[in-house]
This record gives structure tokens, C-alpha cells and sequence, in this order.
């Protein structure tokens, strides 16, 4: 079953990563930048990073038969932190016209300060402006009352919800975002957040309908297959595999090809790299022959 | 829309199409403020007006330039600039350096009917140090930019003769450099040849435009390997050779033509003979 995962920090995982998730069926992973484990401390590391997203990871996911997109933003913790929040937001708007960005995010709340919801708004008139979805981070401390603050601010902000997908949801969530006609998110970790077993049930109760989950896999103790090992969980709990890609791979692409920026027809084969081509004239292959890796 | 010189008409042409009325908008936008909006709409050039191929050529300023290269993106890109004019080189090279790949192709394009500058300069720097095929293709291929940099000064003989050697190294076409054939040099030669040798050594390819380049400027070894290559299965190598011993224009070497001759199959190799066993 061909697998959109819609939520990983490939930035942070090895190349073992990305063989493993194409031989399990991955396609299409969508990053979205965000916090990277420690502060910034100028404006020059987000660019870098950007520009990571939008170049060299692209190149790496596609020497592995993954086709790789991205959402832009400033992320709501480091939105707090006066030495980056004003030149990331000065740079976005070039960033957010480039080729492979589909979205803006990850934006939201996370400690839900005054500063986080002044970024936030900005963000969501750059989204307007450009024609992009947007992807929300909601709160991990004190979620529920941070999802109710983020539905105000975006309906303060006449933000149309089908273009809207709140993250990082669960069980306690779901109920407040289901009537508003956004897409809700799910995060599946190994230990924490969402699991498998959960999953199944809330896909049980509620159905796929605007539903989207994904591993949210980064540099902590996290897992880039929990969504194959969600599809198999799935399949054996007795739903259809029709109900499962409308779930993995439909509903994903549905959300994103909102920004008109996703070649369906492309999507539907693996990319076609080239173990020979090179990015800034770099490769993965370490000296290997390009043929034989 | 600011009018667009005679010589860019062609470029003007490629308009029509997917997005026009978007491209447009943004021509009709004053200098200043299509300036101000190059950093975004850059971006979305590739995306936006597609990469559709061209056809023609043009003369611009005294650059000749082939647009069988070129894709509506680049023709639209190089319009946006001319109607930022005057885009200062500090502008051009924040372009480059924040673009992606498709967005510095499209200014290494443009930079090839622009006028030279520091932005070109520090183009083809980077063109030098990041080794990307579609950047070394749009900066030393299907125009004259690389001689005008030499013959303009804006390139010394060495960053010229490095370029070349990174194009051969990537197996680019010397008949795509504009001019560049009709630019040899003794140092370049000694590096073609030591990069033919170490490719040798690996059982690895040869650029095959080596001797046409070594012919025009030779250095010790140069006489022996297209002598050499006269005697090559493959006949790509050969004409090479025949064109380099041609090159080389020394009569007493017209002995070596006149020998392969009899034996030589391929007319086109046979013409570049002939004419060398006439020297």
C-alpha cells in the first residue's frame, strides 16, 4: 500500500531510515520545518535549514524512490525567541514560493505566551497570501486548552478550515475539532502521544474522514515505520484496504494539494534519481559505485 | 511592460502561455517595485511559466547565444530582470545564493545575454565550486559567455582554464562552448592530459574533446597521444585525433595522416585527414 507520511523530520534520520520506510511503502513524506533540539541563535541557521528542506533533503528522500515536500514557518517555540522571531518571519515569503513547499507550518501554540499567538497570526496572513494550506503544532502541556485558544484564533481570523490541519491530536481532542471541517492530525509515537492501539480505536469511533496520522519521527525516541506498522494494525483489525489509503495516502494528498503545488501523477510513481546525479555537487554514496549501491 | 530590446524579442515570444496573465502583471510592475519583488517571485518561476523548450538564436550586445538550451522559465526570468533594470550586482548574487537549483539556472541563462559584472563573476565561482551538472551545462554551454569572460578580463586565463577543465571533467561538449576551442592554452592542455591519464588509469572514460583542445596548445605527450588516437577503435577518438594532428599544423607530422588513410572508413575522419595530410 502506497503510504503518504505527512508529518517526519527527515533532517534528523539516517539514510537507513528512508530504505526502510520505501521498502515499507512510503512514497511521500512531507517535513515540516521546526525546531531542531536546541535554539537557533541568528537568523542565518534558519535559512540553512530551509534551504536543507527545500534541496538536499528533496535529493536525499529521492535517491531512496521517496518523493519529498515540505511546510515552511516559524515554529511556535523558537517564535519566543527575540533574537530569530522578526528576520525568520522577513525571510518566509521568499521561502514559502519555492518548488516542493506545500504548506505553511509547523505553527500554533506551544507554551501559548502572547509572543507565540502575534507570530502565529502573521503566519496565517502569509499563508493567505501565497495560497497555502497550513499545519498546525498544538500543545503538548495543557493541550486541550491550547487546541480551544488556536480554533478562536483561526476563526478570529476568518482562516478557512479546509485549509487548516490541526496536529498532534488525540482521544480528549477530536470531539473539539471534528465540526469545524479542518483535518485533524495524529501522532503516532512508540511510547508517548498517540499508539497503534489507540489509533485503531479512534478510526473505529470516528472514521477516516479528514483524519491524517503520522509518525512525526525527529531526533528523539521516535519510530519513521509507525505508519506501515499502523496500515498492518489496521489491516488485521478488519478494515477495508480502501478505508486504509484513504486514510494514508488520499486524505494526505487531498489536504496538500490544496496549495496546487503537488504533481499527482508524479506522486503516483516512485521518483526516478539517478544514484549518479549529484546536489551542490554532493552525494550519498560515500566513494560506492553509483551502480552497484 | 518596459520595452524589451529588438535582440530580446525571441525571449518576448516565449510569453504566451500557461500563467501569462501572472508573468505579465509582474513585467508591468515599475523597476523599483519588480525589484523589490524578485526575491518571491523567483522562486516560482520554474513552477509558474514551466519548462517549456526554445528554439532560435540570438545576438545580444555581442553575445551569441543558442536558445535550443533555453525553457520558458528562463526566457521569463531573464524578461523580469530586464524590466528590474538596473538590478546591482549585490541583488543579483543574494538571488543566486538563496536560489534553489532551477532558480540559478535560470540566472546563469540570464547572466549569458546580460552584461558581465561581479554578479557573473561570482556566478561562474560558484558554478566552479558546487560541481551541479544543470549550472555547468547553463553557465559554459550553448552561449559565448565563458571567451567574453576571458576576452573581457573578468575571468583571468587561469579561472578560464579551470571552468573548461570542470566541464571536461564532467563530460560536457566542447562543440557547445561557444569560442572556447579557439582559445587553447598550454597550461590547460597539461591539465586535460593529466586528467586523461588518471581516467586511463581507472579504466574510466576520456573527455573525448581532450585533443581537440591539447592540438591548439601543446605541451609534452601531446604529439604521441593523437598519434595515438589515429589508430582508436573508436572513431569518436579518432576524429578527435584528426583534428587535433590538423591543430597541430606540422608538416612533418602530415606523414601520419597519409598512413591512416587507407584504412580509415569514416568520411568525416577521412576529411580531417586529408586535409591534415595536406598541411
Amino acid at each position: 500500500m502506497k503510504i503518504f507520511e505527512p508529518h517526519i523530520h527527515m533532517f534528523s534520520r539516517v539514510t537507513d531510515d528512508y530504505e526502510r520506510m520505501a521498502l515499507a511503502g512510503v512514497r511521500v513524506v512531507l517535513e515540516p520545518a521546526f525546531w531542531i533540539g536546541q535554539p537557533r541563535t541568528n537568523v542565518g541557521a534558519f535559512v540553512d535549514y530551509f534551504d536543507t528542506l527545500v534541496g538536499w533533503e528533496r535529493f536525499r528522500a529521492s535517491q531512496f524512490g521517496i518523493h519529498h515536500v515540505c511546510t515552511m514557518a516559524l515554529n511556535p517555540r523558537e517564535a519566543n525567541d527575540d533574537r530569530v522571531n522578526a528576520d525568520v518571519l522577513a525571510v518566509l515569503p521568499r521561502y514559502l514560493e519555492k518548488d516542493g513547499v506545500v504548506g505553511v507550518g509547523e505553527i500554533g501554540l506551544d507554551d501559548q505566551t502572547p509572543t507565540e499567538e502575534r507570530f502565529f497570526l502573521a503566519q496565517l496572513d502569509l499563508a493567505k497570501a501565497h495560497g497555502l494550506p497550513i499545519l498546525i503544532h498544538t500543545p503538548h502541556r495543557n493541550k486541550r486548552r491550547g487546541f480551544e485558544r488556536i480554533i478562536d484564533l483561526i476563526r478570529d481570523a476568518k482562516f478557512p478550515w479546509p485549509h487548516v490541519l490541526l496536529d498532534h491530536g488525540n482521544e480528549e481532542t477530536i470531539p473539539l475539532t471534528r465540526d469545524l471541517g479542518c483535518v485533524s492530525g495524529f501522532s503516532i509515537y512508540p511510547n508517548t502521544k498517540m499508539d497503534v492501539h489507540r489509533m485503531v480505536a479512534v478510526i473505529r469511533e470516528y472514521g477516516v474522514e479528514r483524519i491524517v496520522v503520522n509518525s512525526a519521527a525527529d531526533w528523539g525516541i521516535s519510530d519513521p515505520l509507525m505508519i506501515p506498522k499502523l496500515v498492518q494494525a489496521l489491516l488485521r483489525a478488519g478494515f477495508p484496504d480502501a478505508t486504509v489509503e484513504q486514510l494514508v495516502w488520499k486524505n494526505p494528498i487531498a489536504f496538500f494539494a490544496q496549495s496546487g503545488r503537488l504533481d499527482l501523477a508524479a506522486l503516483d510513481r516512485p521518483p526516478t534519481a539517478s544514484r549518479r546525479e549529484t546536489h551542490d555537487g554532493n552525494t550519498i554514496l560515500r566513494g560506492q559505485d553509483p551502480d552497484r549501491s | 511592460m518596459k520595452p524589451v530590446p529588438p535582440a530580446l524579442a525571441a525571449l518576448e515570444r516565449a510569453l504566451a502561455g500557461p500563467e501569462e496573465a501572472w508573468i505579465r502583471e509582474r513585467l508591468d510592475l515599475d523597476p523599483a517595485a519588480a525589484r523589490a519583488a524578485l526575491p518571491v517571485v523567483f522562486p516560482a518561476l520554474a513552477r509558474r511559466a514551466g519548462r517549456a523548450g526554445l528554439s532560435g538564436r540570438i545576438v545580444v550586445g555581442g553575445a551569441h547565444v543558442d536558445l535550443g538550451a533555453w525553457r520558458r522559465c528562463d526566457a521569463v526570468g531573464t524578461l523580469l530582470l530586464h524590466a528590474a533594470d538596473p538590478v546591482d550586482d549585490a541583488t543579483l548574487v543574494d538571488l543566486f545564493l538563496r536560489g534553489d537549483l532551477e532558480e540559478r539556472t535560470i540566472l546563469l541563462r540570464a547572466a549569458s545575454v546580460r552584461p558581465l559584472g561581479a554578479a557573473t563573476s561570482r556566478f561562474l565561482d560558484e558554478v566552479q565550486r558546487t560541481n551541479v551538472g544543470a549550472h555547468l551545462e547553463a553557465a559554459c554551454l550553448d552561449h559565448d559567455l565563458l571567451v567574453r569572460a576571458l576576452d573581457g578580463g573578468l575571468l583571468s586565463r587561469d579561472r578560464f582554464d579551470r571552468l573548461v577543465l570542470k566541464a571536461a571533467f564532467n563530460d560536457l561538449p566542447l562543440a557547445r562552448m561557444e569560442g572556447v576551442r579557439e582559445r587553447p592554452g598550454a597550461e590547460l592542455t597539461r591539465m586535460l592530459l593529466d586528467l586523461a591519464t588518471e581516467r586511463e588509469a581507472a579504466g574510466r572514460p576520456v573527455w573525448r574533446d581532450t585533443l581537440r583542445l591539447a592540438g591548439g596548445a601543446p605541451v609534452a605527450g601531446t604529439v604521441a597521444r593523437v598519434l595515438g588516437a589515429l589508430e582508436h577503435g573508436d572513431a569518436t577518438t579518432r576524429l578527435a585525433g584528426a583534428e587535433a594532428l590538423l591543430a597541430l599544423r606540422r608538416k612533418d607530422l602530415a606523414a601520419y595522416a597519409a598512413e591512416r588513410l587507407p584504412r580509415e572508413h569514416r568520411p568525416d575522419v577521412r576529411a580531417a585527414l586529408e586535409r591534415a595530410a595536406a598541411l
